[in-house]
């Protein structure tokens, strides 16, 4: 009796087997990269009654973060500024920008503008910007490079993986007090010696930090997190309540 | 293997702690009832309507449903609304904190007010002010929830049609120019009582234009006959004011003076001081109580007589008459005769050695001894109790006299009702209150008929009728004109305190619903111009002449809270001697006997006179005694329902047999259910008021003119409404042979009524949970709490298989509760509702063990061994300890090592926390947790209606179990409420005691906030606490770093009253109590039964 089964049905489990490898893996890795924060979330930029273009005024025109974010250093949600805020200049200035029209009418009819909300944290967390701009934690960090943003877009993931990436290495983050606000800081414009002088070094340092060249984010950050005592929380309740 | 834990044997003789008759007959139903982990019925779903199956049959059908439309897929787009203009010092996210008040019968308790984007959410007391150090009650802090309540009156009402505020006011213009050509002729007011300087100032500029105007105050509890008393005692204005700080003997005649709703925070707190005790050689106060039922200061009494109401006048005038004998004082010799009758004298079976006794500790401490009388009883008891006071020398002392004058033209309701029977009044504005709920029965008598008239027949006849009213209720449905009243968060307004000092009120948002102050609306009537601001009040504060700048001072009164320039005088004082008139004298009726038992009518913990009878969180607060929710019973002791043969739930009928004023006679009935309550008077039947209040409907009367739109109130309203046998005559206590009353009858329907009681739920039978000895027996071994009996003996508890965090954190969080001050009053319990948005779940839902409070006080009663444990015989007199039991925060807790998806771990600082994103509810938390202290949300309590609602006819349903049919979603307003700072917590949810993790993030990111670039991140000691903390009257719970051995919290630790509740099982809690102390004296007959040691055999 000839064989029932020809021979290259011999291959058949095997090729089965890395199929289902591939096809498996690939779902895994497409999930991975598709159905995450990192892919789904950043980006998002929806369209605001007002383009405002924070490039214009912050790069430009040199303006502050808390000017317009007026209590980001005592309130656990930085502020979105209000009407007055803007019309302090756009009496001024640009008084007459078709695009500035929503805000004047809301200054004329007392309606606020409402702006799409990018950075929205879910209900049960508690997020505090306060505790986090007085710490050495930049705008930068969390909201990337907004000073050069057109119109704003969601520019990190802000998942709770993301969040404790930094709770659990603060030294990657940290910055000088001074340069919390200032958005293009580098670790190569801090000068060793006056940062030494103002803030020392950490114990285990190997080497006297003063004399390097220029210091790494991580030695800046190392000896911010023990000058200041930085020990954020990892646990559920710092941000679960 | 399963590890089984032992547990110490319990003693067989000594001191027996117990929770409630089942538990004391270790009836099987109990049994059963102890061993599960939730009771019957809690984890399954098992309605009175609906099976599971039923359940998931429709579940099916609505996720089909759901199915088919799956678009919500995309991401919401939310939008950020800033304001348009700044707010004055507003900051978005950030609480602020404003000085109000909460006017009160009693006198207003001071107030902080937090508030959030313009809403307020939480009170607390304003601790810059004596009235309140920071403490409040459970009225002031449900109030809050008062404020949002959704079906509060939202209308102008004329005739039972929607009307405008413009209406109204034509309407009042009108009236005004009537009276001014007839000077107020056939004008009256009925008011509550609230305190308010302004409001007494216009009510003077009224009077001054319109002569003929009348002026009535009712509140039911208002304690009339103490007013009375005082003023006949000590003169026209006379208010005498105890000062608990200085006595060092306290008695308390039927006088529940440690109930915050009845007293006055302050003087709660100067008690307590002196049972503060933290080292041996520290004295205490001793405190006799007599009385006829539980109430919270018997609960904490070292002597307690149990005694019906109607005869405590004998026991007062057997006290006096031993004191005459010991002092020789004239004046009480002269009062001695008010009392009258014969069962003074005789009659009675009371210990004569209890009295003598209690005579000789009285006289042993002249000017640091005190008598009080509750305002319960009648005036010759107060009178007796000033005058004795008065020959202990204790005036000026323990009991201070302050000029506090009321306006001498205010009347009676009984007047009033003269004033309406008689055809008198034409025009009446009744200003809050419910009198057509909870007016007296039989206020006047039918001309023509000679039959007692009910308030709302009389209202009936007056032409015109004002209501400001909070709900459209019974009285607004007989009134022509119905304005919604503003609540006092929402109104200017002012108030005086118990000891008259001034305070304000501001508003912490416009009035949501368009209301009217009381004080609004006179000034409307008064023609004076409309204002919406401070006007009135500033005219009233300028009257005080403050020192300095108007303004300055007026702002410094807002932020204050209080004006420091208004103090009330004490005047030197003396019993006047010819106080002992017959105007007073009071007739004692026969000695009640179990056929013929008095009625004693009482205010209620939870919903005082009944006007917080629309708030969930009163409804579902445990009563501090019998732990009844969402309504009220008549308390019977064991021995009267053994002779009844009733047992707790079993409905009896009440009927008082009256003779009218005419001659004729009246029969008034109430059929109520019993709670058989230990500790109860025999021959006594207590029911407290307040219950049984119906909103939208009133026993068919139609509103005026027309139909009222069918309003839900709140989901059940419970209980049994007490007021029917309430009488101008007998407001407190109905007894066979007092003033026309014929007969009492109480006999057994033959139903049952079904109650939510707590009092056995998630018990853990007695392994040494409250532990206390008497001040002796401390100063004897002052470590006796440390170890329980049999602790030695257990083997060594194995060690920890798991990992523990390592608790690093600088500070570390722990708790400590004085039971020796805590009087279950039962404020934490409400504030940590507030704090925590703990939601209500329900009646049907809390006999079923699924009660949410995330604080529970557990009472225990104590009695001494040995008692047949046959159904049937009960101790008499057992004494009640509190024990209040949040989350014991365990650092080796059991419940985090079975938790399958880590939602519950412990955190650096030693807190216990809870994640309730990761929970998936299967519970075993719960199952494992020894303390029972967790709560699981099974129905979606936040978001969903639960209770009873009516479809048809008889045909109700519980809505909890229609979920996916109910609308989803609080009410608007009830949403305002929550606290921004905590999650509310789904359906499926493992909940429980955090701490208050919220106050904690706060202090330490204010802490972050303030040390910026430095390294200084420690929280200042003591700076912060949590809800439950921060509002006890007494300051028995304490809150703080436990690791900070200066720290408020650590000294209380250091104490050597102080233990851990089953410390034996090595979960190491971080809640500790301060064991209770009681102070018998040894001289009295029932001395040897009382506070001894829990454990005498093996400490002694």
């Amino acid at each position: 009796m000839a064989n029932f089964f020809p021979r290259w049905t011999n291959w058949i489990p095997i090729k089965l087997v890395i199929c289902g490898i591939v096809a498996v893996s690939g779902l895994t890795a497409a999930t991975w990269y598709y159905a995450t924060p990192k892919y789904t979330k950043i980006g998002y930029e929806p369209i605001q009654p007002v383009p405002f273009p924070h490039d214009i005024h912050v790069s430009q025109l040199g303006m502050d973060c808390r000017y317009c974010h007026s209590f980001v250093e005592m309130a656990a949600q930085s502020n979105v500024p209000n009407t007055q805020t803007c019309m302090n200049c756009h009496t001024q200035v640009q008084k007459d920008n078709p695009k500035l029209e929503p805000v004047r009418a809301s200054w004329k009819t007392g309606n606020p503008v409402e702006w799409v909300w990018i950075y929205r944290t879910v209900d049960y967390v508690y997020y505090n910007h306060a505790a986090h701009v007085n710490r050495g934690i930049s705008c930068f960090s969390c909201h990337g490079p907004v000073n050069h943003m057109s119109t704003v877009y969601l520019a990190k993931p802000h998942s709770m993986a993301w969040c404790l990436d930094c709770h659990r290495h603060p030294e990657n983050f940290l910055r000088p007090d001074d340069q919390v606000f200032n958005l293009d800081w580098k670790p190569d414009d801090v000068k060793p010696a006056e940062f030494v002088a103002k803030y020392g070094q950490p114990h285990d340092a190997r080497g006297d930090f003063s004399k390097k060249k220029n210091l790494s984010q991580e030695e800046i950050g190392q000896t911010l997190k023990e000058h200041w005592n930085i020990n954020p929380p990892t646990n559920c309740q710092g941000c679960h309540r | 293997m399963k590890r089984v834990f032992h547990h110490p044997p319990e003693p067989t003789t000594g001191k027996h702690y117990w929770r409630g008759l089942g538990e004391y007959s270790n009836s099987p139903e109990f049994r059963q009832w102890l061993e599960r982990e939730f009771p019957a019925g809690a984890a399954e779903l098992n309605g009175n309507e609906w099976s599971r199956r039923d359940f998931l049959k429709l579940m099916g059908a609505s996720m089909a449903l759901a199915g088919v439309g799956l678009t919500s897929c995309r991401r919401p787009e939310l939008h950020l609304v800033p304001f348009t203009k700044n707010v004055e010092w507003t900051i978005p996210g950030k609480f602020l904190y404003y000085a109000t008040a909460m006017p009160r019968r009693n006198g207003a308790i001071p107030l902080i007010a937090t508030t959030v984007d313009g809403r307020p959410i939480k009170l607390e007391g304003n601790p810059l002010h004596p009235a309140s150090r920071g403490a409040t009650d459970t009225f002031t802090q449900a109030s809050i929830l008062d404020l949002y309540d959704p079906t509060r009156s939202k209308r102008f009402v004329r005739n039972g049609k929607t009307s405008k505020r413009e209406d109204f006011e034509a309407y009042i213009k009108e009236l005004r120019n009537k009276f001014l050509t007839d000077h107020g002729d056939g004008l009256a007011f009925l008011v509550e009582e609230t305190n308010s300087p302004t409001r007494e100032r216009l009510r003077g500029e009224l009077e001054k234009n319109l002569p003929g105007v009348r002026w009535c105050v009712y509140e039911p509890f208002w304690g009339q006959g103490t007013t009375v008393a005082a003023q006949t005692a000590f003169g026209v204005g006379a208010r005498a004011i105890p000062k608990f700080d200085r006595a060092d003997i306290v008695l308390a005649l039927d006088s529940d003076f440690l109930d915050c709703g009845q007293g006055d925070l302050a003087s709660v707190r100067a008690f307590t001081s002196r049972r503060r005790v933290s080292t041996p050689k520290d004295s205490m106060n001793r405190l006799y109580v007599v009385e006829n039922r539980f109430t919270l200061t018997g609960a904490l009494a070292d002597h307690r007589l149990r005694c019906p109401a109607s005869q405590i006048a004998a026991i007062t005038h057997a006290l006096a008459a031993k004191i005459l004998a010991g002092t020789n004082d004239s004046a009480l010799g002269s009062v001695m005769g008010s009392v009258q009758g014969p069962a003074a004298f005789g009659g009675n079976a009371f210990d004569e050695r209890w009295i003598t006794g209690l005579a000789n500790d009285l006289m042993a401490k002249p000017g640091a001894s005190l008598v009080l009388a509750g305002s319960s009883q009648p005036v010759a008891v107060q009178l007796l109790a000033y005058a004795m006071n008065a020959a202990l020398k204790n005036l000026g002392q323990t009991l201070v006299v302050r000029q506090m004058p009321r306006n001498p033209r205010t009347i009676d309701i009984s007047q009033l009702a003269a004033d309406i029977n008689d055809g008198r009044i034409k025009h009446l504005f009744i200003l809050g209150g419910d009198p057509v709920y909870n007016a007296p029965r039989g206020l006047a008598e039918d001309k023509q008929k000679s039959l007692p008239l009910d308030w709302a027949e009389l209202q009936k006849r007056v032409p015109e009728i004002v209501r400001l009213g909070y709900h459209e209720d019974a009285t607004s449905m007989l009134s022509q004109w119905h304005v919604p009243a503003a609540h006092y968060l929402e109104s200017w307004g002012d108030a005086l305190t118990a000891d008259g000092d001034y305070l304000s009120i501001q508003p912490m948002i416009l009035p949501i619903f368009g209301g009217l102050s009381e004080i609004e609306l006179l000034n409307e009537l008064l023609g004076g111009p409309k204002t919406e601001g401070p006007e009135l009040i500033q005219e009233t504060f300028r009257s005080t002449n403050p020192s300095g700048d108007f303004q300055t001072a007026w702002s410094r009164f807002l932020h204050d809270g209080s004006a420091a320039h208004v103090q009330p005088r004490d005047q030197p004082s003396s019993f006047s001697a010819n106080a002992g008139g017959p105007q007073n004298s009071w007739t004692l009726p026969p000695a009640p006997t179990p056929d013929s038992p008095e009625v004693v009518l009482t205010a209620s913990y939870s919903m005082d006179d009944g006007r917080y009878a629309n708030n969930g969180w009163l409804q579902e607060l445990p009563d501090p005694i019998t732990k009844l929710t969402w309504d009220n019973a008549a308390l019977i002791s064991p021995a009267d329902a053994k002779k009844l043969g009733v047992l707790t739930g079993d409905l009896l009928q009440i009927t008082i047999n009256e003779k009218s004023a005419g001659g004729q006679p009246v029969k008034r009935e109430l059929v109520i259910a019993a709670l058989v309550s230990p500790g109860h008077a025999d021959s006594s039947l207590s029911i407290p008021l307040g219950y049984g209040r119906k909103m939208p409907e009133f026993d068919g009367l139609p509103y005026a003119g027309g139909a009222l739109k069918e309003r839900p109130g709140i989901a059940e309203q419970g209980g049994f409404n007490g007021y029917f046998l309430r009488t101008a005559a007998n407001p407190y206590f109905v007894a066979a042979g007092a003033k026309g009353i014929e007969s009492v009858q109480v006999t057994k329907v033959g139903r049952t009524y079904p109650f939510s009681i707590t009092q056995e739920q998630f018990s853990i039978e007695g392994r040494g949970l409250v532990r206390e000895a008497t001040l002796e027996g401390y100063r004897a071994n002052n470590e006796f709490a440390k170890k329980i009996p049999g602790e030695e003996e257990l083997p060594h508890p194995p060690p920890s298989i798991y990992t523990h965090p390592p608790l690093k954190a600088p500070q570390q969080w722990g708790m400590s509760i004085d039971l020796n001050v805590c009087t279950g009053c039962s404020a934490c319990v409400i504030a940590c509702q507030a704090e925590n948005n703990v939601p209500v779940v329900g009646k049907l839902q809390v006999s079923h063990g699924r009660i949410m409070h995330w604080l529970r006080i557990d009472r225990y009663y104590a009695s001494r061994k040995p008692y047949s444990q046959d159904r049937g015989e009960w101790p008499e007199n057992p004494e009640i300890v509190h024990q209040p039991m949040p989350c014991q925060h365990c650092e080796n807790a059991p419940c985090e090592t079975v938790c399958p998806v880590n939602a519950t771990v412990h955190s650096e600082d030693g807190l216990n926390v809870m994640a309730y994103n990761r929970c998936i509810g299967t519970r075993f938390c719960s199952n494992n947790c020894p303390y029972k202290v967790r709560r699981f949300n099974f129905f979606d309590y936040n978001q969903r209606p639960v209770g009873k609602r009516k479809i048809v006819g008889a045909l109700n349903i519980y809505e909890e179990y229609f979920a996916p049919l109910t609308t989803k979603g609080a009410p608007d307003t009830i949403k305002m409420q929550k606290n921004p700072n905590v999650t509310v917590r789904m359906r499926g949810v493992m909940e429980k005691c955090t701490f208050c993790v919220q106050r904690i993030e706060e202090a330490k990111i204010g802490a972050l906030a303030r040390a910026g670039a430095s390294p200084e991140t420690r929280i200042p000691r003591d700076s912060f606490t949590s809800a439950c903390a921060q509002a006890c009257p007494t300051e028995a719970i304490v809150f703080g770093d436990i690791k900070d051995p200066e720290s408020r919290v650590s000294k209380m630790k250091q104490q050597d009253r102080n233990y851990r509740i089953l410390d034996y099982l090595n979960v190491v809690p971080r809640v500790s109590y301060l064991a209770r102390i009681r102070n018998p004296n040894p001289k009295m007959p029932d001395a040897q039964n009382i506070g001894v040691a829990s454990f005498e055999e093996k400490s002694a």
